[in-house]
């Protein structure tokens, strides 16, 4: 089958029915898209495997240089050296740029890297664009990562000599869905299809229960339960999760994760080295992106080094006359970065609460990704969970080996050893509510929440002879709604005149194993026996974007008039 | 926590319950409850039973009893099997139940509101109100069987013979607790005063199997929505078909076998993957099935105080 290499399909590729079909024909593969790596592997029937590039390359660098033609990524392109991707003909870091607007933190954030990244504030896409023979050409996070996933894609039919259809991807935790929709789409334009998008930090847990499950088996002791903590920091985020473990089935019990990560450590140190870079650098020209380029490799350079020394020197000549020449000690940078390992902290003591789970209960302590390298990092997940750290995983490699055996479980396949007796149970990592009481955000399935999930509440009209109420649905876990992500609204007409508080407005919603949410909503009047309107059902997302003045021009336009409040359960 | 709190209450008591009812549209099929999802796709109602109570012990498996290990257990044997990532979609339903049970059931406090609901029956008997029924007196060669399918509730068979039949309010009809709890007079009275000739008198040896056969099943995998329980309409055809079941499924597992290899080789036409598929769910339920009979055949079930 002759595949075109860059393939643009509609969005229904992704619908949950298809996602459901009763048997999968082939073992998806695990892709992990890393900030600044990529992998991917599969379960070659005995074991998982990771899949190497034509350079024997197993982790490859995430970026797509837009020099030619036709963009290269980082699975095919050699880079002659580092400096080569910071050129402003390449694009990376998209994992922190997709499916965010330009009033994100983090897309400003953004605009510190070698290439443009443009902000209006105003709630839209930021305008993202590489330097190509001097014009800047405007792209996608979607577009690029759909070129990169091309070029996986492809390596992999190489190696596997079939063509790859299914995957299951590892995504960060704090993902909002309209970033997961994103990730479909960027998949079904490189004509892949998504079996599963899987929290990386479960998918770490996946592999845990594995190698729990192959111990009790060879050891023939028996299989008791295991509570592990497990810390994924990268390049772009930071999650945690707390698992529970058990005769090959991994129950997540909480989820917690952010935008921060080794992205973060390193523009803190250039700031610190070179304190007004970012106003040197703002007029991108040749000159500026170069000088960029170099001072980032100089200052990563160094961090990696400050995982295993305690100082480091820095000599690095920008070419525009400046240079820079500092020793910069281990202190230093973990004072610089105070903020961010004071996330990290309280996003685990977080997590540990909402699974309410004690440090002396944990088993084990997993630390994985690029920063679990920091020391800093280490000791201070140490300090939390008062244990050391568990020495069986590949820090680099254990979310692409967890998502390639969740591609072999969903895809139905058994083995005969009993090594892919496995399972995830997973959680939900936010809050799903709708706006009610108010300018409140309603949780109706709250956050970690076994999947798959169904929740409803009741609620009633705030007016009299309301006829229509508006459900708008937010993710996330802000009291105000206009705080959480909008992900859709839509409108239930056609109430019979009734007084205030008399219509009982039933908000059901449904998240399946895919992930899928689907939000039910009902009108009931007392005493009858129907519902007096046709049940609405629709599949969240809906809104294109995450506007956030969509929910502004609601509510400036509709005021309180379709407003909804919930009723006091009798209990 | 209240948001979850609340749905949660809603499936314990059962006054609450017709909420979901009053959504259908369609009363003839189920006269409890009927799924969301059934509003949107009816395909899958295949011999959908009334039921008026989930009872969450009996969908995990466990007994009333049981420790909060057990209970982990069955969760985590149940889920394996019928978790969507390895059942596909149609595991859907039944997961959602099974994560509600679990909930409630592994938190204390939960599970004594929840214990509490099912009514003071559950706590003073125990694993007696499961279904089984036990032995007064030496074992005789015949024994006292209630065909709940025919038995309309009249209650008749109670009133005479207190001590041998009980009303099981959950199913709404009767069913032999003891076997010659009362004496032989009052225990033909009661047989005679049926109305609907319900009471039969078996061979001992068949009791056991009619017994689980008459409980309401849980419907595996493909069938959870059409409400989640079933009992053979004739249990005493039912139990003479099961030994001969038993057999085929010994075949029908080298059969599948051969099918899952299949699968894993090369990718077969689709329709014959399904076929496979759900070939295997059923014959997972025979499996579950004789796991289910195999302790009764154990003899030592009889004599249960």
């Amino acid at each position: 089958m002759a595949e075109p290499a860059y393939t643009v399909a509609s969005d229904s590729e992704t619908t949950g029915e298809e996602k459901s079909s009763p048997a999968f024909p082939e073992i998806a593969i695990g892709i992990d898209i890393g900030t600044s790596q990529c992998s991917v592997a599969i379960w070659n029937g005995s074991q998982v495997e990771l899949l190497k590039n034509t350079r024997n390359q197993k982790l490859m660098r995430s970026y797509v240089t837009f020099k030619d033609e036709v963009p290269s990524g980082g699975v095919s392109n050699q880079l002659s050296h580092e400096h080569e991707m910071l050129t402003g003909a390449a694009i990376f870091n998209m994992k922190r740029l997709i499916g965010r607007v330009d009033t994100d933190p983090v897309v400003h954030a953004s605009k510190s890297l070698p290439f443009l990244v443009q902000t209006l504030d105003i709630g839209v896409r930021p305008f993202i664009a590489a330097l190509v023979n001097n014009v800047w050409r405007s792209t996608t996070p979607e577009e690029v990562l759909a070129i990169f996933l091309v070029e996986l894609r492809v390596m992999a039919e190489v190696q596997l000599k079939r063509p790859i259809r299914n995957v299951v991807l590892s995504i960060p935790v704090s993902f909002s869905r309209f970033q997961l929709t994103r990730i479909e789409r960027a998949c079904a334009m490189a004509g892949l299809h998504v079996l599963r998008l899987m929290p990386e930090p479960t998918a770490v847990a996946l592999l845990y229960a594995q190698q729990q499950q192959q111990m009790v088996h060879d050891t023939m002791g028996s299989g008791s339960e295991k509570i592990a903590v497990i810390f994924n920091m990268g390049a772009g985020y930071c999650d945690v999760a707390v698992t529970v473990t058990g005769g090959g089935v991994s129950q997540i019990k909480a989820l917690a994760g952010s935008a921060i990560g080794g992205e973060d450590l390193l523009q803190n140190l250039m700031r610190h080295l070179l304190p007004n870079w970012e106003k040197l650098f703002s007029s991108r020209g040749i000159n500026e992106i170069n000088s960029m380029g170099l001072l980032r490799v100089a200052t990563q350079d160094a961090i990696h080094k400050l995982s295993s020394q305690d100082s480091v020197q820095i000599d690095v000549d920008l070419g525009n006359g400046s240079r820079i020449c500092k020793v910069v000690n281990r202190q230093e940078f973990e004072e610089v970065n105070h903020k961010v390992f004071e996330k990290c902290e309280s996003l685990i003591i977080q997590c540990l609460n909402d699974a309410k789970v004690d440090a002396d209960d944990l088993t084990d302590v997993i630390v994985v990704g690029g920063c679990s390298y920091i020391p800093k990092i280490r000791n201070l997940v140490k300090s939390i969970c008062k244990r050391e750290l568990y020495k069986g995983m590949n820090p680099l490699e254990a979310a692409v080996c967890g998502a390639a055996l969740e591609g072999a479980v969903a895809s139905g396949i058994s083995d005969p050893f009993g090594s892919l007796d496995l399972l995830t149970i997973q959680a939900t990592p936010l809050g799903i509510g709708i706006r009610a009481n108010g300018n409140r955000f309603v949780p109706i399935i709250p956050r970690n929440t076994t999947m798959p999930a169904r929740k409803e509440l009741i609620f009633t009209t705030v007016n009299d002879n309301q006829t229509d109420v508006l459900i708008v649905v937010y993710e996330g876990d802000a009291e105000k709604a206009e705080e959480n992500h909008l992900l859709g609204y839509f409108k239930i007409m056609g109430i019979p005149p009734a007084p205030k508080g008399v219509p009982e407005i039933k908000v059901c919603m449904d998240i399946d194993a895919s992930n899928v949410l689907r939000v039910l909503a009902g009108v009931m009047l007392p005493g009858s026996q129907q519902p007096v309107v046709p049940i609405m059902e629709v599949r969240m997302p809906t809104v294109d974007d995450g506007h956030g003045w969509c929910a502004e021009a609601l509510h400036r336009t509709y005021g309180a008039t379709l407003d909804l409040v919930t009723v006091q359960q009798k209990i | 926590m209240i948001a979850s709190g609340i749905p949660i209450y809603q499936f314990s008591v059962p006054k609450s319950s017709n909420i979901y009812g009053t959504f259908n549209s369609d009363k003839l099929n189920s006269r409890w409850r009927q799924k969301w999802t059934e509003i949107r796709c009816c395909k899958q109602k295949v011999g959908e039973k009334a039921r008026t109570k989930k009872n969450y012990y009996e969908l995990l498996g466990v007994s009333a009893d049981s420790n909060l290990q057990e209970i982990k257990e069955a969760y985590r044997k149940l889920q394996k099997k019928y978790h969507p990532d390895i059942a596909g979609q149609e595991g859907h339903e039944y997961t959602l139940m099974l994560n509600e049970a679990y909930e409630v059931l592994i938190k204390d406090d939960l599970r004594r509101n929840y214990d509490a609901s099912m009514g003071p029956m559950r706590g003073k008997f125990g694993k007696t109100l499961s279904g089984y029924s036990s032995w007064k007196g030496p074992l005789r060669p015949h024994a006292l069987f209630v065909d709940a399918n025919a038995c309309i509730g009249c209650r008749e068979c109670v009133h005479h013979a207190s001590n041998t039949f009980v009303m099981d309010e959950a199913l709404g009809c009767a069913r032999v607790r003891v076997q010659f709890g009362d004496d032989d007079q009052k225990i033909d009275v009661s047989v005679e005063s049926c109305p609907v000739n319900c009471i039969h008198w078996v061979d001992r040896e068949e009791l056991a199997v009619l017994e689980f056969l008459v409980q309401p099943q849980l419907k595996e995998g493909y069938g959870v929505f059409g409400g989640g329980w079933e009992r053979p309409a004739n249990v005493f055809m039912a139990a003479k078909t099961l030994s001969k079941q038993l057999k085929e499924q010994a075949e029908a597992e080298s059969r599948q076998r051969n099918g899952r290899v299949k699968v894993e080789e090369e990718t077969p036409a689709q329709a014959e993957a399904r076929a496979n598929a759900s070939m295997k769910i059923q014959m997972e339920r025979f499996g579950r099935m004789w796991n289910n009979l195999k302790p009764l055949f154990g003899s030592n079930i009889w004599d249960q105080k």
